[in-house]
């Protein structure tokens, strides 16, 4: 070959070459950019096929509407005005009145009120926890709610196990309790998350024993199976102690008056919920009240005999009656006793609601075995 | 518990921002869930009563003695009257003297229902709390009917009383007594009766009658131990009409633990308080005799006393409660006015009572003794 | 049976309760809703200048040094303007006591809250006058 360099590729070929080079660059930008766009588009177009596809649209107009998310939200919103204006009865008051129709708008103007105060994070406090504990309380509360089964027809979930799982996330609120006694920094709120934790040991074992009984008259751990196998005859008049005991263990468990320990004014300030304030209060605050809604509804569906009833009522009208009534007894034994002190708690408890609940489970046993006439009228194989 | 939990204590502050410790603090320090050293601090009160006494006149000082403890005013403003009517040798006439008990003892029974009321939200029921005060207002109106005041009554003057009676005082009186006679039954099913409350109360904040001597406590804690010691029977005083009928003084006996007090006993002893002072009351009401309610020399004779000490003294509702008064030659204002409230003791005494008691148990160990801080912070 | 005896009381105070739940309310709405007060109601005050002798009696028999007087304002033969300061009273009555010309009373009006400190000043012209019946207020007639 002739000396000298010689170039290795073709220069003006090269030069040629650049705006395909940059039509394809731009070609490869628009290829990604276009990818997400029909990623996310195949996203909505999912979502939306979703939506209207006839069971997904039905699934979710129940998930949010009723007896989802709103419906929820506005049961215990009327479940706190009804409990103030029976407290207020109570103690000779008239309770809330000027905002609204007796008061209907009370609750409002409260949670505007509380909302727009400033919220005061202690120096002691662990900020973020701080700020994500109550919203996670109230979600851990709300969502035991989907297995409520409030009608035969228009109910969220329906799980062969929903009973195991409601109190499995029902578990986790004194949990919350004792983290955000914890992590506020102070004395009395770390005693009150304590005693909220105590409370939970103390009535946690009578309030799941004495769900045992209907689900074995039932033979199924779905509370829809259990709703729908009392068209015969309710539970509480076959299990009329266990609906006691299922009572006391629930307001022990939910920490209301005579159980107050973990939230006793006079002795612990407020108790675990001592710094919180502005909105993180009243999400806690509505907690307790949505914990309350929630047994009250699992007394109804599972002793009352949830929608069973006269027929020419719809089930969830039956159901939201029965709650009432319920809700009614729930707040008149919550503020008629001293409050009983933790040991106290956990002495009752331990003593007298064990006891009793076992005994319901093994009178219950040895029902299913030897009453024939019993597994005619509950319909289920001996 | 291992040994490093009971090695290490806590330090609390039982107010004052606390909300059931209003105007008091004490420092608690607790092992685990139990009381080993309770510190209680007094000077969240102060509003230095027996300064003021100093630059009032002799009808005026009563306003200040009254506003020591609003809840048993009629009571409370009664020593320095009666103090200033020993120095001043003022004659009481028998009306005012007979007028001056009845309101004593109504003042007693809306106090004690108050403090029930309290002691009850102390306990968690707030429908005790309102009940009582409800009965109460009833009390409340007769006063105001009587005085033009429903708190600060400002009624016994030296010499006398300042207020007479009339039909429709007389009339609401009787309204406020039968009421409190009419809800009796429901008040003790609520109380005495309720398993929650005798499991709160009994066994709590026990001591014996050496004990309570030793503390320096009076009136109610004193008499749930069994000694009838009340000074409306030990020293009658000429003023007052206690003489005039007959009376036993009520005291608590029990039986799981003669010669000792517990806070249960201790709610026991007020109930039967409240009801001798109905029957004091009752009695007294129709010997209430006519005549003049105040000495009309009075006013001459209290506006400069002559130099002398006198100590006047009046069983109250927490206890006795006295005031020693000194006064120089021709005088408009005492020279020293020295008070002894009845509760600076009972609060005190926490300081031995509570250690070893839960701390869910401090605040019913208090209550019980029913210590209102305007008698220890003068 | 303790148990048992328990168990009554506990069923005898959930009577109770359910029995206060069915009866009518004690309160009443405070501003809407008031009640007749007695005659000896020791409200705010009134003062009376025509009969006043402007003797410093109320001055003098106040403990808080809530009344003061203007001798030189006259507007007849012996009387003097009263400054009342509502920020020191404490409604002992010990001023209308001491009055013997019937010059200075108590009123039923109760309430006097003000918004701002200094309204509770009363000069001569507010203590001489009482602007409203004290069962009217706000518009409304009270039972």
């Amino acid at each position: 070959m002739m000396g000298g360099v010689v170039l290795q590729i073709d220069f003006f070929a090269w030069l040629q070459g650049i705006p395909s080079w940059l039509y394809g660059v731009i070609q490869w930008i628009f290829g990604i950019v276009s990818g997400i766009f029909y990623w996310i588009w195949g996203i909505f177009t999912w979502i939306w096929a979703a939506v209207f596809d006839v069971a997904n649209f039905f699934f979710l107009i129940r998930a949010i509407l009723f007896p989802g998310l709103v419906f929820i939200l506005m049961t215990i919103i009327f479940a706190v005005w009804f409990t103030r204006k029976l407290w207020g009865r109570i103690q000779d008051r008239r309770g809330p009145f000027h905002l609204g129709k007796y008061g209907g708008l009370q609750l409002f103007a409260d949670a505007i009120k509380l909302v727009a105060k400033e919220t005061i994070i202690p120096d002691k406090a662990r900020r973020w926890m701080y700020r994500f504990l109550p919203s996670m309380l109230l979600l851990v509360v709300l969502i035991p709610f989907a297995f409520i089964p409030w009608d035969p027809i228009w109910f969220i979930a329906d799980l062969s196990v929903s009973l195991v799982l409601v109190f499995a996330f029902l578990t986790a609120v004194p949990v919350v309790a004792l983290l955000s006694g914890w992590i506020s920094g102070s004395k009395y709120t770390l005693i009150g998350g304590f005693r909220a934790a105590n409370n939970q040991f103390a009535s946690e074992i009578p309030l799941i024993i004495s769900t045992i009984g209907p689900a074995m008259l039932a033979g199924s751990l779905s509370v829809m199976a259990i709703t729908q196998a009392q068209s015969n005859i309710w539970f509480i008049f076959l299990l009329p102690i266990n609906v006691a005991t299922f009572l006391v263990a629930a307001i022990a468990s939910v920490g209301t008056f005579p159980f107050d320990a973990p939230v006793a004014d006079s002795e612990v300030i407020f108790g675990w919920r001592t710094e919180f304030s502005g909105i993180y209060f009243t999400l806690t605050y509505f907690a307790e009240f949505a914990e309350q809604a929630l047994y009250s509804a699992l007394i109804v569906a599972l002793f009352l005999g949830g929608f069973q009833g006269p027929a020419f009522l719809p089930g969830s009208v039956i159901f939201i009656i029965k709650f009432l009534i319920v809700f009614f007894f729930f707040v008149v034994v919550t503020s008629s006793f001293h409050r009983l002190r933790q040991d106290q708690i956990v002495y009752f408890c331990w003593k007298y609601l064990l006891p009793l609940s076992i005994l319901n489970v093994v009178l219950v046993m040895l029902g299913i075995a030897n009453i024939p006439a019993l597994q005619a009228i509950l319909g289920i194989g001996g | 518990m291992s040994p490093d939990i009971l090695d290490e204590t806590t330090e609390i502050w039982f107010g004052p921002q606390h909300v059931s410790a209003h105007g008091w603090a004490a420092k608690l320090t607790l092992v685990g869930d139990f009381v080993v050293e309770c510190d209680p601090n007094a000077g969240y009160f102060h509003r230095s009563a027996e300064k003021c006494l100093e630059f009032r006149n002799f009808r005026q000082g009563a306003l200040i003695m009254e506003r020591l403890c609003m809840l048993e005013a009629f009571l409370a403003e009664y020593p320095y009257v009666q103090a200033v009517e020993k120095i001043a040798g003022l004659e009481v006439p028998e009306r005012a003297k007979v007028m001056r008990t009845i309101m004593m003892e109504a003042s007693r029974i809306h106090s004690l229902q108050f403090w029930w009321g309290q002691f009850s939200a102390e306990l968690g029921l707030f429908a005790m709390l309102l009940w009582p005060w409800v009965d109460r207002e009833f009390f409340l109106d007769a006063f105001e009917e009587l005085s033009g005041s429903r708190h600060a009554v400002s009624y016994s003057t030296p010499g006398g009383v300042k207020y007479d009676f009339n039909d429709k005082v007389l009339e609401k009186l009787d309204i406020a007594i039968a009421r409190f006679e009419d809800r009796m039954p429901v008040m003790r099913d609520m109380l005495m009766g309720s398993p929650t409350f005798r499991a709160r109360t009994e066994g709590i904040g026990q001591y014996t009658l050496k004990q309570g001597l030793k503390f320096g406590l009076s009136g109610p804690p004193i008499k749930a131990c069994g000694l009838p010691m009340d000074l409306r029977k030990d020293a009658p005083d000429p003023n007052l009409a206690y003489d005039m009928i007959d009376w036993e003084v009520p005291v608590t006996e029990s039986e799981e633990h003669p010669g000792e007090s517990d806070a249960y006993d201790r709610m026991v002893q007020r109930f039967r308080e409240m009801e001798t002072s109905v029957e004091i009351i009752r009695k007294l009401l129709p010997l209430v005799p006519e005549g003049p309610i105040v000495d009309p020399k009075a006013r001459g004779k209290s506006n400069r006393l002559p130099e002398g000490e006198a100590y006047g003294r009046v069983e109250g509702t927490r206890g006795i409660s006295t005031l020693w008064l000194k006064t120089t030659e021709k005088a408009q204002t005492p020279y020293r006015a020295k008070i002894r409230g009845p509760c600076f003791n009972s609060y005190y005494s926490l300081k031995h009572l509570v250690p070893g008691a839960k701390f869910a148990d401090f605040i019913v160990v208090f209550g019980s003794l029913d210590p209102y801080p305007g008698w220890w912070d003068r | 049976m303790g148990f048992f005896r328990n168990l009554g009381d506990i069923f005898q105070i959930l009577r109770h309760v359910f029995r206060q739940v069915m009866s009518r309310p004690f309160t009443y709405f405070y501003p809407f809703e008031d009640r007749e007060y007695p005659e000896r109601t020791r409200g705010r005050h009134i003062h009376v200048r025509e009969k006043c002798t402007a003797c410093m009696q109320c001055v003098r028999a106040c403990p808080n040094v809530a009344i003061s007087i203007d001798k030189s304002d006259k507007h007849y033969e012996k009387d003097a303007a009263l400054f009342f300061d509502y920020t020191r009273c404490i409604f002992c009555g010990m001023c209308t006591q001491a009055c013997r010309f019937d010059a200075l009373f108590h009123t039923k009006v109760v309430d006097i809250s003000e918004g701002e400190r200094e309204d509770l000043l009363y000069g001569p012209d507010k203590i001489e006058t009482l602007d409203r019946d004290p069962l009217e207020w706000r518009g409304r007639r009270f039972r």
